[in-house]
């Protein structure tokens, strides 16, 4: 055997490795496969690529600010539409992750890309804070409507929790919580570069990042759901019983499940006090708990591509409503829920992706 | 020959009500058994008590010489006994082929477990239903489909939950051959069966629970002569 | 003397503690335990019936008048949401739950829209008593006896009633209680009308304790739903005794460390129990009673 054939020998079942997860792009776990659908998804990114070229920074920043959320949405999409398990209180590890993202950054400063280091370390206290809420409740066999109970609870206490933090005995180094006016003057994301950091400031440069991620993050969990973990997911959500009869320990993917939900609600958080470089308690309060729920569910909540869709779509009608105030953008928010909840129940994005895929013939799943 | 499931003094009460008093019994690797006995004798809930979904008040299970009894159902599952409920337990809006890759995947990956789900579709007569959603199958092929799930596995023991209930005579028969065949494959088989007719076709021996309790034990025709047998099923009948 | 002031505080602030879960939960627990919904609009109707008590309070009406006025338009709107949204919810419970919840976002941005960010209160009752150096609100003794008041009225129309009856029969076997005539959904109708009502009688009971803005309901929900879960599904089996253990451990921390962290103490508390015991006390309790 020549060197090559050897070397070639140790990277075959890597190569195949690779090749087995780039094929679970597509799979029963996900709508949509076949070259319409990822030329259709092709385009939508591109669109989205070359539209700050047709806008001005202010308005990129807004559109980066929709994308910011998109995280917590799938990892809600993950948690509730593929696992079963609703949790009420994603905000809760957002707001986590948000305060933390704060902290470590006003303590350790932004020069060699430290504030990337402060991302990983805010979305990783996002996923271990899940992975115990989940362990107590998944491993208490609870289910049903008292996870969302639960969850619900401790992301209205962690808001309780910050908004007293005001006074100076309230601060982790030098970065003061701030109590119900909530902590700001973080550094954004930097990215050290020859001749002076570039920094991300809520813009066009911050816009490319988050489109990346978004698209890097989507097209990772659509492989991870047609892979191994994602079919037990479903199962689990269709019958845990059964699933266990089949030799799952299912709480252990519940929890996993529910932490790959906190990590990305993390990530959300995490990104959003960067780019607006502040973060308060409300941002756990009741009414941004909700807002999450209405983005899954109207896009709908079986379905990642949809989740992510009716996400951006929701998010930027919120947004072009909040022009008249946040309370009538919110009436209609309410609205929407029980509508989709009436109407839709697999979600506005979701039906009309299945209509679609009807009509085109093999695009459905 | 060997014993692959040994049950000693076991004891379980739900409130007042007992549904297992001191239960002794064992099983011969290789056998086919069933498990009879009026409505409420406790068949199902031995069944639990087997699969660890209900823990016993007292008493141990022990499953190739290693005691089960303080296992999770999950790691009973692992440990090779596999089951097949009275109702059907599969995931109704999934795909045949997505349930059988559910039910196998922890065992088996990439090409093996690809073959393996085409051989249990092959067994089991549903390759031409393999994409269509659990759900929309006929009863009968449901019930195949959830067999099939049990024994893509390769389980040393089955567990059968009255696997013919509700089928037609002509499925019944052919559910009937198809376990003739997985235990000549050395499955071990423990069915809960009303069917008398069907116990004769498929178990080598039966026991009768009553109230909770082993009340007789032997082979069929010991069993269908047992004046005692025929009595609290004539009794449970006036009920 | 100073014995017993220090055991008359610590009572004071056991039963204040006491009050508000059984006040707050009642509504929460009856439409939960006869429907198996958690109504998340909860708080709006608590939130209701606190702003149609002090508006009518303040309009001239006698107190205990305006608070049973508050208590019967939160009802009243309970009964029409229920006909126009949940009904049509029963047979998808996360659902319904997810609708309650939009019904909260619309209640608690409109009323923001429709009457401002807050609205003139009524002053609390009755003044207050002295004893040793502290003061103490004679308003929160009748909170009390409200609370008590409350489960014995609750048990009395649940196990001394026609309708008492029939809403146990169809909790328990619906099918059942149809084929002997029973007009479920009316039952379910006004079930929830009842479970609003208890909502709007705990806003206008608490109305004079607090600050009347389109959020105030938030305040409630933490305890409710805590006291709620520790509870499990029976409102007296599981909700009342839940409520006695949780204002123990809410008015020790309270009285030690404050208000936060009364409140995490019941959410580790509640953690605690659906760890240990998952279907709450009630579960405990009926397993006891076997």
């Amino acid at each position: 055997m020549s060197r090559a054939e050897a070397l070639d020998a140790l990277a075959a079942p890597a190569r195949s490795r690779a090749r087995q997860w780039l094929s679970r792009l597509e799979g029963p776990q996900t709508m949509g496969r076949g070259p319409a659908f990822w030329v259709a998804m092709a385009a939508v990114v591109l669109a989205a690529a070359v539209y700050p070229l047709f806008s001005n920074d202010y308005t990129v920043g807004n559109a980066a600010y929709f994308l910011v959320w998109t995280f917590m949405a799938m990892g809600l999409g993950v948690v509730w539409g593929y696992c079963g398990a609703l949790s009420f209180g994603q905000t809760a590890f957002f707001g986590l992750a948000g305060y933390a993202y704060g902290v470590i950054t006003i303590n350790i400063g932004s020069a060699y890309g430290l504030t990337w280091l402060a991302l990983i370390l805010s979305v990783g206290l996002g996923a271990a804070f899940a992975l115990l809420i989940g362990y107590f409740m998944f491993y208490g066999r609870i289910k049903g409507v008292f996870i969302g109970i639960v969850t619900l609870s401790v992301t209205l206490v962690l808001e309780t929790f910050m908004a007293q933090t005001a006074g100076p005995q309230w601060a982790i180094g030098t970065a003061r919580l701030n109590g119900f006016n909530g902590m700001s003057g973080m550094p954004p994301l930097t990215v050290p570069w020859f001749g002076g950091d570039v920094v991300l400031y809520s813009g066009t440069a911050l816009y490319y990042v988050l489109l990346a991620m978004v698209v890097i993050v989507y097209l990772g969990l659509r492989m991870l759901l047609n892979a191994p973990f994602g079919n037990v997911l479903v199962a689990i959500r269709e019958n845990p019983e059964r699933t266990e009869m089949l030799g799952y320990d299912i709480r252990l993917y519940q929890m996993l499940a529910f932490g790959l939900g906190g990590a990305l609600a993390g990530l959300s958080g995490a990104l959003y006090t960067a780019w607006g470089q502040y973060i308060t308690p409300s941002s756990m309060g009741l009414t941004s708990a909700a807002l999450p729920i209405v983005w899954v569910a109207v896009g709908g909540r079986r379905d990642i591509t949809a989740t992510l869709l009716g996400s951006v779509l929701v998010i930027a009608g919120f947004q072009a409503l909040t022009i008249y105030g946040s309370q009538y953008a919110l009436v209609v928010m309410g609205a929407l829920l029980v509508f989709t909840v009436m109407v839709t129940p697999d979600g506005v994005v979701a039906t009309l992706m299945q209509r679609l895929g009807r009509i085109f013939g093999k695009a459905g799943r | 020959m060997t014993q692959i499931l040994q049950v000693s003094k076991l004891n379980k009460r739900f409130g007042g009500v007992t549904v297992a008093r001191d239960i002794d019994f064992a099983l011969d690797e290789g056998a086919m058994h069933c498990l009879i006995g009026p409505n409420g004798a406790g068949k199902s809930s031995f069944f639990r008590l087997l699969l660890g979904e209900h823990a016993p008040d007292s008493g141990t299970i022990t499953f190739r010489g290693r005691d089960i009894t303080p296992l999770r159902s999950f790691q009973r599952i692992r440990e090779g006994i596999s089951v097949k409920f009275q109702v059907p337990g599969i995931f109704k809006a999934l795909s045949v082929r997505q349930n059988l890759q559910i039910a196998f995947q922890h065992h088996l990956h990439g090409a093996s477990l690809t073959e393996t789900v085409r051989r249990v579709l092959e067994f089991t007569s549903l390759t031409a239903e393999a994409a269509t959603p659990a759900g929309v199958l006929s009863h009968g092929q449901q019930q195949w489909l959830e067999i099939g799930m049990a024994v893509g596995v390769e389980p040393r023991l089955l567990l059968l939950d009255e696997p013919t209930a509700g089928m037609s005579p002509d499925e019944t028969r052919k559910t009937g051959e198809m376990l003739h065949d997985l235990n000549a494959r050395g499955i071990t088989i423990l069915a809960v069966e009303h069917d008398m007719a069907f116990v004769q076709q498929i178990a080598h021996s039966v026991t009768v629970l009553h109230m909770g309790a082993i009340f007789a034990q032997g082979s069929i025709d010991q069993i269908t002569a047992h004046p005692g047998v025929q009595e609290i099923y004539l009794g449970a009948a006036d009920e | 003397m100073e014995f017993f002031t220090a055991i008359f505080s610590i009572t004071y602030q056991f039963g204040d503690a006491f009050a508000f879960l059984v006040i707050s939960c009642a509504g929460l627990a009856v439409i939960f335990g006869m429907m198996g919904v958690i109504n998340l609009a909860h708080g709006e109707f608590i939130m209701c019936g606190a702003y149609v008590t002090a508006a009518t309070a303040r309009a001239g009406l006698a107190l205990p008048i305006a608070i049973l006025c508050g208590a019967l338009a939160a009802a009243a709107i309970g009964m029409v949401l229920e006909r126009t949204v949940m009904r049509h919810l029963y047979h998808r419970p996360m659902d319904s739950i997810i609708a309650t919840w939009g019904i909260s976002l619309i209640a608690t941005q409109g009323v923001l829209i429709l009457l401002g960010p807050t609205m003139q209160g009524v002053g609390t009752p009755l003044g207050s008593m002295a004893l040793g150096d502290r003061s103490y609100s004679l308003y929160r003794l009748v909170l009390f006896a409200a609370a008590v008041g409350l489960l014995g009225g609750l048990y009395l129309l649940f196990y001394h009633t026609r309708f008492g009856v029939i809403a146990r029969a169809t909790i328990q076997r619906p099918a059942m209680a149809r084929a002997l005539g029973v007009d479920t959904r009316r039952v379910y109708g006004l079930t929830f009308g009842l479970g609003a009502g208890l909502a709007g009688l705990a806003g206008g009971l608490y109305a004079p304790t607090m600050t009347m803005v389109p959020t105030m309901g938030a305040t409630f929900i933490v305890e409710s739903f805590v006291t709620v879960v520790v509870g499990g599904a029976d409102i007296f089996l599981g909700a009342a005794p839940a409520a006695a253990i949780l204002a123990i451990i809410k008015a020790s921390l309270t009285a030690w460390y404050g208000q936060l962290f009364g409140q995490i103490g019941l959410l580790v508390a509640v953690i605690v129990v659906i760890r240990i015991m998952p279907g709450g006390l009630s579960a405990v309790v009926k397993r006891w009673q076997r």
